[in-house]
């Protein structure tokens, strides 16, 4: 590669990067202007947007909604994957195909189409829209992305490993137990973390299926309808630095654990 | 469950007439044998002749598809492995990653139920005896290849199995550590004296450490004897040749009697002994086994030896101390004999026909 060639696609690239982050930077900047109006210029700086955030009860129930449904989502998924990844990382078997095809498709059917059907189906069985309607849903829709990243993990796992914890006495559950899972621990974090991530971030899902209580996207959905004011900004701002640091984190983490102590 | 049939002296393990099929192929035809206590059993043989299904089946990781195993007097064929007083050490050493070398050890000693006293005792001897006991923290990537070699032994001694099973342990060793583990192994069995089942393609290794070897092709038991036995008696071809190195030359039986076999090879008389196994008749065709330090060179005819014969040295392998010799018999050049003397003594010879010549006792007359 020439040095021209070079300079060139470092050109791309970091004008890529300003045009993902451009947009994020403005939205940052709104949320510290002194000023019901957003839009330039800013004649003077202020906090009392996230003051303003903070005090806001309706965002708080909200917020805390969200990392309810999120973690419950999450913990059904996560049991629901790993069992569905241990059954099919075992012998072929007939349909074994089929139930991985099965797994995967709610992750790959639009949004809008499962929501919907979601919400026909929930009415169907008298199921109440509410709590248990998004968790249900949200938990559908991640099982396939923690079926792929712990049967990627899963097929690393020496055999040996599972015969020898037999061979020392453990029974198949036993073995399960304290040396397959330790063994997922990495997959487990990092896959719970993308879960989490994932129903934080849905809209669409918790639209169709909520009840009176809106989660956190759902509430700003409402906000925005009776115009966009900086505490919108602010609120963003404060979800993006946490679900950004978790991100991080979820991601150094599971590194470590795989290249680390966890490799045998 | 005891079995009706007594035990014989310090018997501790007897397989009765195992058969084990995986589709058409036949892994194990009709094994019958028996491991006495404090053994060190080595199975040797190619890959896919068995010997590593003899073990899974030992250790309850396959079942035969008929015929019993007895540990201990019990019938233990049915019993899956978490219910046998059998450990292993595996070939990967299957060492839990997330756990220390001290958990490793505990592992199937808290699965058993001891109390944490009992436990940690029993860990502590064991860590001692192996030299593991600065390691008992780490954990087992942060170990070299013969110290988790060595953990795997302690773990798989921990909980005291009836009999250990040994799958290829020193595979993923380099040469020079091989040597080193192989003579501990030996000590540890000794000093322990527990049973070990040691399964292995390497005959050097085989012939090193067992106090008897059972040499396995195709499924069924070649010859099972002491390493000496297979060494010098062969009584099969294929044990001739795959235990060390050999010269194979055939012939026609011309008389047997007792402990003496005259063959007739190339219009030679020569004398072997015959197989353990008999079966020999004179007229048979037959294949005998001299090894490559049995045949003894020499310039002059020698008067004391009942096999000899005119040879010229077609080529020299240096190897230090010693050199091999590639030889073409002067009755029968197309034929290619090897011989392993003193460096010394083969630079003495030179071009000029010499003899080649071995005993009696060098020469095993094989039955097939």
């Amino acid at each position: 590669m020439t040095r021209h060639t070079r300079l060139v696609m470092s050109m791309i690239y970091w004008a890529f990067v300003l045009y993902i982050f451009v947009p994020l930077i403005l939205m940052i900047t709104m949320g510290f202007k002194d000023s019901k109006f957003i839009g330039f210029p800013i004649r003077s700086w202020t906090l009392d947007w996230y003051v303003e955030v903070f005090k806001d009860s309706e965002v708080l129930s909200a917020f805390g909604y969200s990392m309810l449904i999120g973690v419950s989502s999450t913990l059904i998924s996560l049991v629901v994957g790993i069992w569905i990844a241990v059954l099919l990382n075992g012998r072929g078997f007939i349909g074994k195909g089929l139930i991985y095809g099965l797994t995967l498709l709610p992750a790959l059917i639009p949004g809008i189409i499962s929501a919907i059907s979601f919400r026909i189906y929930a009415q169907l069985w008298g199921i109440p829209p509410g709590t248990g309607a998004i968790i249900w849903c949200h938990a559908v829709h991640n099982v396939p992305f923690v079926m792929l990243i712990v049967a990627a993990r899963l097929s690393t796992l020496p055999k040996s490993h599972l015969d020898a914890a037999q061979d020392l006495g453990a029974d198949p559950i036993i073995a399960f137990l304290r040396v397959t899972l330790p063994y997922l621990r990495p997959a487990l974090i990092g896959g719970g973390i993308f879960c989490m991530l994932i129903s934080f971030d849905d809209f669409v899902r918790s639209f169709f299926l909520g009840g009176y209580q809106p989660t956190l996207p759902v509430l700003i959905f409402a906000k925005l309808r009776s115009g966009m004011s900086p505490e919108i900004n602010a609120i963003a701002t404060v979800v993006l630095v946490l679900t950004g640091l978790l991100g991080i984190w979820a991601e150094r983490t599971t590194r470590r654990m795989k290249q680390g102590k966890l490799q045998s | 469950m005891t079995d009706s049939q007594e035990n014989g002296a310090g018997e501790i393990v007897r397989l009765e007439a195992i058969n084990k099929r995986f589709g058409d192929t036949e892994a194990l035809k009709s094994l019958t044998m028996t491991i006495r206590e404090g053994e060190f059993v080595t199975f040797l043989g190619p890959s896919g002749c068995g010997k590593s299904t003899t073990l899974r089946i030992l250790g309850g990781f396959e079942t035969p598809t008929s015929g019993r195993v007895i540990v201990n007097g019990e019938d233990v064929t049915r019993l899956p492995p978490n219910r046998r007083k059998v450990n292993m050490v595996f070939q990967d050493y299957a060492l839990f990653p997330h756990m220390t070398v001290r958990r490793n050890i505990s592992f199937g000693l808290e699965l058993k139920g001891l109390s944490k006293r009992d436990i940690a005792q029993r860990c502590n001897e064991l860590m001692e005896f192996l030299e593991l006991s600065v390691l008992a923290d780490r954990l087992p990537d942060q170990l070299s290849g013969g110290q988790r070699q060595r953990v795997a032994l302690a773990r798989a001694l921990a909980p005291d199995p009836a009999l250990l099973l040994l799958d290829e342990p020193l595979g993923a060793l380099d040469a020079k550590l091989r040597g080193q583990v192989q003579a501990e192994l030996k000590s540890i069995q000794r000093r322990t004296s527990k049973t070990f089942f040691f399964v292995t393609h390497d005959q050097d290794e085989a012939l090193t450490m067992s106090d008897r070897i059972v040499v396995m092709n195709h499924g069924v038991v070649e010859q099972d004897g002491t390493p000496e036995e297979l060494y010098f008696h062969p009584t099969s071809r294929f044990v001739a040749e795959f235990v060390g190195e050999t010269n194979l030359i055939e012939g026609r039986v011309d008389a047997v009697s007792g402990s003496d076999v005259t063959l007739d090879w190339k219009g030679l008389k020569l004398a072997g002994r015959p197989p353990v196994s008999g079966g020999l008749q004179p007229g048979k065709q037959v294949a005998a086994s001299i090894r490559l330090e049995g045949m003894k060179l020499s310039l002059d005819k020698p008067e004391d030896q009942p096999n000899a014969v005119a040879v010229r040295i077609a080529g020299r392998t240096f190897k230090g101390s010693r050199t091999e010799l590639d030889l073409r018999a002067e009755n029968a050049p197309d034929f290619a004999m090897r011989a392993y003397v003193d460096t010394s003594l083969a630079n003495g010879l030179g071009e000029a026909p010499v003899w080649a010549s071995w005993s009696q006792e060098a020469m095993a007359v094989l039955r097939d």
